[in-house]
C-alpha cells in the first residue's frame, strides 16, 4: 500500500512518515500543496493523508483539485481545528475521513486501514477466526474452542471490531467510534470497563489470553 | 488661533447640523414669502383693475352722452384729467402731471383725444396693436416706462373707441418695499436661527464629546470605569447606558478569559511536571522494564491534557457563537439509551444502579456528536463523583414543547455554594479531579441548541440535572 503524506509541519510529517512506514506502508511525503498535486495525479497512491493548513493552497482546495483531475484515492484529513467545519464533515460522508490534532499514531493507522478496506472489494466472509476464537457473523455467535461465549449484542460488536483488527492496536476513541458510533472522549474509563467484562468472558482461566492492553494506547486482540 | 478654532468648529457635527437646519429654515421661509408675495400682488392688481374698469365705464358714458359739438372734445379731456388726478391723490400729493394714467379716445373722421404723459405717439403705437375683448384689462408695455400699463378699452357710438391705461406705481412701490423688508428680516432670522441651533447642537454634542473622552480613557487595566448616567431618557443618555452595558460585558469576558488562562496555566503545570518526570526517569533507567510503564503513563496524562484543551477551545468557540452545529433530526431517547448502554457497566462496576425511563419518539434538532459528548459528560460526572452503591435514574420525557432529559441520583447532591456557579468554567468541587469545564460545556452546548439546563435537588436528596431541548414537529 502506497501513501502520500501532505503536511507542512516537519515534526508531524517526519513522525507520520516513520510511524506509517513501520506500520507497513510505503510512504512518500510533500510539504506543500502544489508539489503534492504533481505527485498525487500520477495515480500511484492508494490513500492520501492531507493536512488542511498548507502553506500555499487550502487543503480542501487541494483535494478538490486532485479529484477534478481524476484521483479517486481516499483521503484522511488532518485538521488543527477542534470543531471541524461542515465542509470536512461533508467529505467524511463522501467516503473520506478526518482526524483532529493532537492524534495518536494508532488512530491514523486504523483510519487509513479502514479507508483502504472500504475502497477494496473484498467479499465479506461470514466467519472470522483468530486462534481458537471463532465468530459467526451471521448467527452473531462467538466460540472459544468448543465453548459458546455468552455475549450481549454490544459485547459481540466489540469483539467483532477487535477481531477485524486482530494484530493491530485500536484506541479507545476508535472503539467508541466504530462500536458505539459516537465521537466522544469520556473522562472516565467506560471503554476499559467494557473490555474488562469482555475479557472476563473470552479469556477465562486456563486458556491463552487473546485481548491485550497496550498501556497508553489501547487494545489489541492477538494470539500470543 | 481663532482661525484654527473656526476650522475645528467647521469639522464638527454640530456645525453641519446648524448649517443644514439654517438652510432648511431659510428655504422654507423664502417659499412662504414668495407665495405671500404672489397673493398680495394679485390682490393689488385686482384692486387697480377694478378702478380701471369702473373709470373706463364712466368715461365711455361721458363720451356717449356728450353732444357732438365744438365743446365735446374739451369736456371729455376735462373729465379724463379729473379721473387721472384721482390717482395722483393716492400716489403723489405734490400734484405733478400724472405719469401713470393715460386716456385715448379715437373717433372716425376726427383727431383722437389724448390725455396722459407725452410723447403721445408711443401710447398710440402701443394701443394700435391691441386686439382683446372690450372691458377686460390687459398689460401693455410702453417704451420708456418701467412698469407695464394695465389698459382697458370700450366701444363708443360713431365707431370710436376709448382706451384707459393705468400703471400702478403705488402698488409697485409697496411690493418693492415688501421685498426689501422681507430680505432684511429674512437674513436676521437666518442668522438668529443658525445661532440658536448651533448653540443647541454644540451643547448636546459636547455630551457626546465627553463620552468619547471618557471611553478613550478606559484601558484594559481599568475596565471598571463607567460613564455618568443621567435620569433623562434622550438618545445621548441611552448612548451612555449602552456603552456602560457594553463595558459590563467586556469586563465579564475579560474576567472570564483571565480565569480561563490562569486556570489552564495552573492545570497544565502539574501534569506537565509529572509527564516530564516520568519521561526523565524512563530516560535514566532505559534498560529496566519500568520505562515502558512510565512512557505509557506519560501518554495517558497527555491524552487528559489534550482533552482539557479541546474542551476549553470548544467552550471558547461556543461562547463566541462560532461552534458549528451540524443539526440532524434525532430521537433524544435513542441517543440517551445508546449512551446509557455504554455507561451501564461503569455504573455497575461501582455498585450503582442505573435506571432508564425513556419515552421514545421525542425528536429534536441537534448535533448528534456534541449532544453525545454533553450527555456523556453528565454520565461521567455521576460515575466519577458518586459514592459507591447509589441509585441513578435517567428519564427522557416530554414537557410541553420540549424534550426533557432528567438525570438524578441519591448521592450527596451539589454543595450549596457551587449550585449557582456550577455552569461557570473552572468551578469544581473541593474533591473533584476533573478540569472544571464539564458543566460549563454542557451549559454552552444546550444553550447553543436553544435549550436550557437546570440543577436542583432530587426527590431522593441527591442532585438532579434537567436538560430541556425544543421538540421538532414530526409529521405523524
Amino acid at each position: 500500500m502506497r501513501l502520500l503524506i501532505v503536511e507542512d509541519d516537519e515534526a508531524i510529517r517526519t513522525f507520520l512518515e516513520r510511524g506509517l512506514a513501520e506500520a507497513g506502508f510505503q510512504v512518500d511525503a510533500a510539504a506543500d500543496g502544489l508539489s503534492a498535486e504533481a505527485l498525487a495525479v500520477e495515480g500511484i497512491y492508494d490513500a492520501l493523508v492531507v493536512d488542511l493548513g498548507l502553506p500555499d493552497i487550502d487543503g480542501l482546495e487541494f483535494i478538490a483539485r486532485i479529484r477534478s483531475q481524476g484521483s479517486t484515492a481516499p483521503v484522511l484529513i488532518l485538521s488543527a481545528r477542534r470543531s471541524v467545519d461542515d465542509r470536512v464533515r461533508g467529505l467524511e460522508q463522501g467516503g473520506d475521513d478526518y482526524l483532529t490534532k493532537p492524534f495518536a499514531l494508532a488512530e491514523v493507522v486504523a483510519r487509513l486501514r479502514n479507508l483502504l478496506r472500504r475502497y477494496s472489494t473484498q467479499p465479506e466472509s461470514s466467519h472470522i477466526r483468530v486462534g481458537d476464537l471463532d465468530l459467526d457473523l451471521v448467527r452473531r455467535e462467538a466460540r472459544r474452542g468448543d465453548r459458546l461465549l455468552q455475549l450481549t449484542a454490544q459485547e459481540f460488536a466489540l469483539l467483532e471490531y477487535l477481531c477485524r483488527n486482530a494484530g493491530r492496536v485500536v484506541t479507545r476513541t476508535l472503539i467508541l467510534d466504530h462500536v458505539w458510533r459516537m465521537r466522544i472522549d469520556p473522562a472516565t474509563n467506560v471503554v476499559d470497563v467494557h473490555i474488562y467484562r469482555l475479557r472476563g468472558k473470552v479469556d477465562v482461566e486456563g486458556v491463552l489470553p487473546l485481548i491485550h492492553t497496550i498501556r497508553g494506547i489501547g487494545y489489541v486482540l492477538k494470539p500470543v | 488661533m481663532s482661525l484654527s478654532l473656526f476650522s475645528r468648529a467647521r469639522s464638527t457635527a454640530a456645525w453641519r447640523i446648524s448649517i443644514w437646519t439654517t438652510v432648511a429654515f431659510s428655504i422654507c421661509s423664502a417659499i412662504a414669502f414668495v407665495i405671500m408675495y404672489l397673493l398680495v400682488a394679485r390682490d393689488v392688481q385686482t384692486r387697480s383693475d377694478a378702478w380701471l374698469t369702473g373709470e373706463g365705464d364712466v368715461l365711455s358714458d361721458v363720451v356717449a352722452n356728450t353732444p357732438r359739438d365744438s365743446l365735446d372734445t374739451r369736456l371729455v379731456e376735462e373729465v379724463a384729467e379729473l379721473a387721472s388726478h384721482e390717482v395722483i391723490q393716492i400716489e403723489d400729493p405734490g400734484g405733478q402731471p400724472p405719469q401713470s394714467v393715460f386716456f385715448i379716445l379715437t373717433r372716425s373722421g376726427r383727431d383722437p383725444i389724448f390725455v396722459g404723459p407725452s410723447p403721445q405717439k408711443l401710447f398710440m403705437n402701443a394701443i394700435s396693436g391691441m386686439s382683446t375683448r372690450p372691458d377686460v384689462p390687459v398689460s401693455v408695455v410702453i417704451p420708456g416706462h418701467e412698469l407695464p400699463f394695465r389698459v382697458v378699452w370700450d366701444n363708443v357710438p360713431d365707431g370710436g373707441r376709448i382706451y384707459l391705461g393705468f400703471s400702478d406705481t403705488a402698488g409697485a412701490v409697496m411690493m418693492h418695499r415688501l421685498v426689501t423688508r422681507f430680505l432684511l428680516i429674512w437674513c436676521a432670522m437666518a442668522l438668529l436661527g443658525f445661532a440658536i441651533s448651533a448653540a443647541g447642537a454644540f451643547r448636546t454634542l459636547q455630551r457626546v464629546e465627553r463620552i468619547s473622552a471618557t471611553v478613550d480613557g478606559i484601558g484594559t487595566q481599568d475596565l471598571g470605569r463607567r460613564l455618568p448616567e443621567t435620569a433623562a431618557d434622550d438618545e445621548i443618555s441611552r448612548l451612555s447606558r449602552t456603552f456602560n452595558r457594553m463595558l459590563d460585558r467586556i469586563q465579564r469576558s475579560v474576567k472570564q478569559i483571565r480565569i480561563v488562562t490562569d486556570s489552564v496555566a495552573h492545570d497544565l503545570k502539574s501534569p506537565v511536571t509529572s509527564i516530564r518526570g516520568s519521561l526523565e526517569v524512563a530516560l535514566l533507567h532505559g534498560d529496566s522494564e519500568d520505562w515502558r510503564e512510565r512512557v505509557a503513563d506519560a501518554v495517558e496524562k497527555l491524552d487528559r491534557l489534550s482533552q482539557t484543551l479541546n474542551t476549553a477551545l470548544d467552550l471558547a468557540e461556543a461562547d463566541a457563537g462560532a461552534l458549528p452545529l451540524k443539526l440532524e433530526t434525532l430521537d433524544l431517547g435513542a441517543l440517551v439509551e445508546n449512551l446509557s448502554d455504554l455507561f451501564q457497566p461503569s455504573f455497575a462496576e461501582r455498585q450503582h444502579t442505573l435506571h432508564c425511563h425513556i419515552q421514545p419518539g421525542l425528536f429534536i434538532d441537534g448535533d448528534p456528536s456534541l449532544l453525545s459528548r454533553t450527555i456523556a459528560n453528565l454520565l461521567d460526572n455521576e460515575v466519577a463523583h458518586l459514592p459507591p452503591g447509589r441509585q441513578v435514574a435517567v428519564t427522557v420525557c416530554q414537557s410541553e414543547q420540549y424534550a426533557e432529559m432528567i438525570l438524578e441520583d441519591d448521592g450527596p447532591g451539589f454543595p450549596e455554594e457551587l449550585r449557582t456557579r456550577a455552569f461557570e468554567r473552572f468551578v469544581k468541587g473541593q474533591h473533584s479531579s476533573g478540569h472544571g469545564l464539564g458543566l460549563a460545556f454542557v451549559h454552552a452546548i444546550v444553550q447553543a441548541h436553544g435549550g436550557c439546563v437546570t440543577i436542583t435537588d432530587s426527590s431522593a436528596g441527591g442532585a438532579q440535572i434537567r436538560i430541556k431541548l425544543p421538540l421538532v414537529k414530526v409529521p405523524a
